[in-house]
């Protein structure tokens, strides 16, 4: 069967490459003029036939082989003036294309499509987000977040009030990959998942690919946010920071090789509650504190052409210490993730690129506290070595091959508990989980001819579970290193493109994916307690299929986008706690796990104004997700805890002045589900509850408008020192939001009365927030 | 722990959530018939309670109940037997209204009420005969036929595990003359899991179940092992639980100490029981309190008790 498939593959694949005339590469690197960053997704096509073209990879590369002759190329890329390029092709040429930024400025916010991208492109579903353009919209407590723009995008659904946590197309919160210069985030959010772990000062770029996922890609089933780091100013020295209204900021990046090698360390803290410290002395608090931190570093060196070497890494914790010195009562909570990430790109010729990439990252959570002698110790974590290699391969414009091969060990720690009550230790002596990951995959992006275009890739899975383990299947012990289980999977995956006119293309994809890891929670959002398990004997591999297809087109000279989009996912092996669950820590979760399938279906409408003063986008999703257990509700069907109806968003920029460029956002949602109370009953005079059908009442719709103004005082200054004020307001019309409710019992046994009240808590009222933004640059 | 984690996930949120607002509402109500909810127990050991079941029918969501509509909760009329090998023991329904004063002041130490400021009319199946005891390592049948339905359960009485010794230490923190803390070494047999549950009483109060009341011993298995028994606090809407005396004794009390072993659905009951109880709202979704009783809600539970008294000093 294999064999069928790859015999199959190689001649779609290589049936194109023998063409007669005589052809030669162009390639290079596009690169932002100022800073020498390099630019992922920019545009470059022959200026008299558009469709021989081909966008840059995420290092900045391209390759374009074509006929010989005379090429006027046209080089775009959002925020930037488009570039004419004229080569007589009669050799291979490299070159490094220089863009600077330009008259289209204005042209802002989430997209990097250009021209006729939105209908050109294969890819659906697929999203970049620069960081420049997120940076005017308002944001909680000035904080800028791009997992919290991604929201705001139809087809992703915020996980909660202010949460950078989401769901993409019915999937779980676990459904998405989160990379950080391709390590993946098991834990991408601070404080709960109010802020994201991603400092925007040091982010490049953001992809998010909610649908047709390429072979590239696995791990997960639901979407990807591959986030790149910036590589650093390779021309000349420049800091920038902020101060904002809970955190700081502060990035420095330069050159430690003119145009060869550069740096960039870029660091945040918050520091609300450190200035609260002074009035904590001598209280019964005195020691509690709440703070998290970010530290991204990255340096790069070009050791020739050909040859390119980035080391990255990531480092964010926080911390939460409480102290009740009148009780001796205290705990100590930190948590946080640490990522490193070291890629050489070699380019074999002009028309192989190659990237490989070893890349280490580590989650942990722990938790010391007790009181008096009694203490309790928990740990848990995920720690993943990871190599990968990755190929780019361009034989002709027809052809775009990508084919890669991926290995990654994890060790999932759950939660190791110890414990003591000053004279005896004890612990419930959990092991650490190992396993061996691995995949292989191909794809291309085949030009078959002026208006249809087909994506078809495959990626092959593979997932063991290592011991030590103890089967609760048949008992049997398994050392470490043992093989216990063994999964395998075949993902394909194809999506095409059928251009119908110029402004108006047809797409439509199907790709199946696997996931091996998994993160089960039994809150509605995730917290940093909840902890990621592997795929095991009693877990198998989650599951998905997705169907979509989309209708895209380009209105009034290109100055609107829109684009309709039908999709159809079912997933398998779905994980949930069985409804008696009880956290107990001497229990492995596996043993509290039930498991059952999920489907969802939805609508998405995007409208975007590209152009212009004002612009913007308007995104609606209509969405159905449920889940089926036949452990939880009696077997039946209920909607999944995400499960939103209508969800619909509304982004506006606009430039009053120069000076001042104002922002706005509004969101409205249908209420999140909840599950509600059948009835009360009397346990030892107390009032007890009994549930009713999972999920099946719904809290009241969500709705909230933000505002933004961003002034700039000195917008042309030509001076090394700026900077900019912005001023956000959070919930403008502080409407309350139901985030959650609770219930509270009393009763007098003696009097046979009782009384049962409830109560709906919402957590932001308006917020208005100021943050001050500074660059400098070295002229 | 889950208590330390839930706090711990509390306080992090109260970091943010400084703004946060609450609003009372009244929930939709989900039609639903009623359930009957059992509650009942049988005792062995020394000063053991007789077997009494409590029937009374769950309700929808409500804002608040009167005395009348508490005393028309209770499921009257019912047959209740209680099987063990070839004994049947029919239980008789009595009423607190029913009783003389004596009676009412007995029935009341029962069930943990003071029989002063009684209102509530009190139902309950008991073998009045007093016939009936718990033995411990035997396993007691229920049935109850009432209102068209049939109900019925099992629980067995495990083998006693006493306290070992019990002691009162100084209490944790600041210094201080007038509060207590109770601890306690129990010598857990190794092997076979064993489940425990606790209620303390004050002076005169009633006995009543503790904060966290149920433990297995998972942690401990096998071990000689130190634990803390906080003092069990009243029921009282009246009265605001103070976190700086909360399950501290005061010097001068008597303290008593019930000390049970369960089986493992008794077990299961009280523990799905305690933590649906704490855990609402965002952290948490719903846990289905685990019954043992088939066509009901409630548990029947046996107990193998042994009761300890200590004067605080």
């Amino acid at each position: 069967m294999y064999l069928r498939i790859w015999c199959l593959l190689s001649v779609l694949f290589f049936s194109n490459f023998l063409i007669a005339q005589e052809t030669y590469t162009f390639s290079g690197y596009i690169n932002d003029q100022s800073s020498g960053e390099t630019l992922i997704g920019a545009n470059l096509y022959n200026k008299s036939n558009p469709t021989e073209g081909t966008s840059s990879n995420i290092y900045g590369f391209f390759s374009l082989t074509l006929p010989q002759g005379e090429y006027t190329f046209v080089c775009s890329y959002l925020g930037f003036a488009d570039k004419e390029i004229v080569v007589n092709l009669n050799q291979d040429i490299r070159q490094t294309i220089e863009m600077s930024e330009g008259v289209t400025i204005t042209e802002i916010v989430v997209t990097a499509e250009e021209k006729d991208e939105n209908v050109e492109n294969t890819s659906m579903g697929t999203i970049e987000l620069p960081v420049e353009n997120i940076k005017t919209l308002p944001a909680l407590m000035g904080e800028v977040d791009i997992l919290k723009t991604l929201q705001l995008l139809p087809g992703v659904l915020s996980a909660g009030e202010g949460n950078s946590g989401f769901y993409v197309r019915g999937g779980g919160p676990d459904q998405n990959l989160v990379l950080l210069d391709e390590a993946v985030v098991y834990n991408s959010g601070h404080m709960l998942g109010f802020f994201s772990v991603f400092n925007a000062d040091a982010i490049k770029n953001t992809t998010l690919i909610k649908g047709n996922m390429p072979a590239a890609y696995g791990g997960r089933l639901s979407s990807v946010v591959d986030v790149q780091m910036k590589d650093g100013n390779d021309k000349s020295y420049q800091v920038d920071g902020g101060i904002g209204l809970i955190s700081s900021r502060l990035t420095i990046q330069g050159p430690i090789k003119k145009e060869q090698s550069s740096f960039i360390l870029s660091g945040r803290r918050t520091y609300a509650f450190d200035l609260a410290q002074p009035f904590l002395d001598g209280t019964n608090f005195e020691g509690t504190n709440y703070y998290f931190y970010d530290l991204n570093a990255k340096v790069n060196y070009r050791f020739s052409d050909k040859d390119r070497l980035f080391i990255s890494g990531y480092f964010g914790r926080d911390v939460l210490n409480y102290r009740s010195n009148e009780r001796d009562f205290f705990f100590r909570m930190p948590y946080g993730n640490a990522t490193t990430t070291i890629r050489w790109n070699h380019l074999f010729s002009d028309k192989l690129f190659m990237n490989v990439s070893a890349i280490y990252n580590d989650y942990d959570f722990s938790f010391g506290g007790g009181q008096a002698d009694f203490t309790v110790d928990l740990f848990s974590g995920v720690r993943d070595y990871n190599a990968k290699i990755d190929f780019d391969f361009f034989p002709n414009p027809k052809h775009q091959i990508k084919f890669g091969a991926n290995y990654t060990y994890h060790r999932l720690t759950p939660n190791v508990t110890s414990a003591s009550n000053g004279t005896v230790d004890f612990t419930n002596e959990f092991e650490p989980d190992y396993a061996h990951e691995s995949a292989i995959y191909i794809q291309d992006d085949f030009k078959v001819n002026s208006r249809l275009t087909l994506n078809f890739g495959l990626r092959a899975s593979m997932f063991t579970q290592l011991g030590p383990y103890n089967s609760t299947l048949n008992g049997t012990r398994y050392e470490k290193g043992d093989v216990v289980k063994t999964y395998t999977g075949l993902e394909p995956r194809v999506s095409g493109k059928y251009t119908i006119n110029p402004r108006a293309s047809l797409k439509a994809g199907i790709a199946v994916t696997n996931q091996y890891v998994h993160l089960v929670s039994n809150s509605t959002s995730t917290l940093p307690i909840d902890v990621w398990v592997p795929s095991s004997e009693l877990i198998k591999p989650q599951q998905g299929i997705q169907y979509a297809v989309g209708y895209f087109q380009n209105l009034m000279d290109n100055e609107y986008e829109s684009s309709i989009e039908l999709y159809y996912k079912d997933l398998w092996n779905q994980i949930d706690y069985r409804e008696n669950y009880v956290n107990n820590p001497t229990t492995e979760v596996e043993n509290d796990f039930v498991f059952g399938t999920g489907r969802s279906y939805g609508l998405e409408l995007f409208l975007k104004k590209r152009k212009g003063r004002l612009n913007g986008w308007v995104g609606y999703t209509y969405s159905k997700t449920d889940r089926t257990f036949p452990e939880i509700n009696n077997g039946e069907t209920f909607p999944a805890t995400f499960d939103r109806t209508h969800d619909l968003s509304v982004v506006a920029n606009f430039e009053l002045t120069p000076k001042w460029q104002l922002g706005g956002v509004f969101v409205y949602g249908t209420g999140n589900t909840f599950t509600p109370i059948k009835s009360l009953y009397f346990i030892e005079q107390n009032l007890n509850v009994e549930y009713g059908v999972r999920n099946s009442a719904r809290l009241e719709p969500y709705h909230r408008v933000d505002l933004s103004a961003t002034l700039t005082p000195k917008p042309d200054s030509e001076k090394r020192f700026t900077s900019s004020w912005t001023f956000s307001v959070y919930n403008t019309y502080n409407r309350r939001n139901p985030f959650f409710t609770y219930t509270t019992f009393e009763t007098d046994a003696n009097a046979g009365t009782a009384k049962a009240t409830a109560y709906k808590v919402s957590l932001f009222p308006v917020i208005p927030s100021v943050t001050w933004n500074f660059k400098w640059k070295q002229k | 722990m889950s208590i330390f984690f839930r706090m711990g996930i509390f306080l992090l949120f109260v970091a943010v959530l400084f703004t946060s607002c609450e609003e009372e509402f009244i929930p939709d109500i989900v039609e639903a018939e009623p359930d009957i909810v059992v509650e009942g127990y049988i005792e062995a050991g020394e000063n053991a309670n007789p077997p009494f079941v409590i029937l009374t029918r769950s309700v929808p969501f409500f804002s608040e109940i009167n005395t009348d509509e508490f005393n028309n909760l209770f499921v009257r009329d019912a047959i209740v037997t209680i099987t063990e090998g070839d004994n049947e023991y029919e239980l008789t329904e009595f009423c607190l209204d029913e009783l003389t004063p004596e009676q009412q002041a007995q029935a009341a130490e029962l069930f943990g009420l003071n029989p002063d400021s009684l209102e509530a009319n009190f139902c309950v199946y008991l073998d009045f005969s007093f016939s009936l005891m718990g033995e411990v390592g035997k396993t007691y049948d229920l049935k109850i036929e009432a209102e068209g339905k049939t109900l019925t359960s099992s629980t067995t009485i495990p083998q006693h595990v006493p306290i070992d010794s019990l002691f009162l230490v100084d209490a944790p923190g600041v210094p201080n003359d007038t509060l207590r803390q109770m601890n306690a070494f129990i010598d857990d047999p190794a092997g076979a899991p064993n489940y425990y549950r606790y209620f303390s009483g004050v002076n005169d109060g009633p006995i009543l179940p503790g904060f966290n009341s149920i433990v297995d011993d998972a942690f401990f298995d096998g071990l000689y092992f130190e634990f803390v028994l906080p003092k069990s606090e009243v029921n009282d809407p009246n009265v605001d639980i103070d976190p700086n005396t909360f399950g501290l004794y005061t010097v001068g009390d008597t303290a008593t100490i019930k000390w049970c072993t369960v089986d493992k659905a008794h077990f299961d009951f009280w523990n799905t029981l305690e933590f649906n109880a704490a855990n609402q709202g965002p952290f948490s979704s719903y846990t289905r309190i685990e019954s043992n009783i088939n066509g009901g809600l409630g548990i029947w539970g046996g107990y193998s008790v042994s009761y300890y008294t200590r004067v605080v000093d």
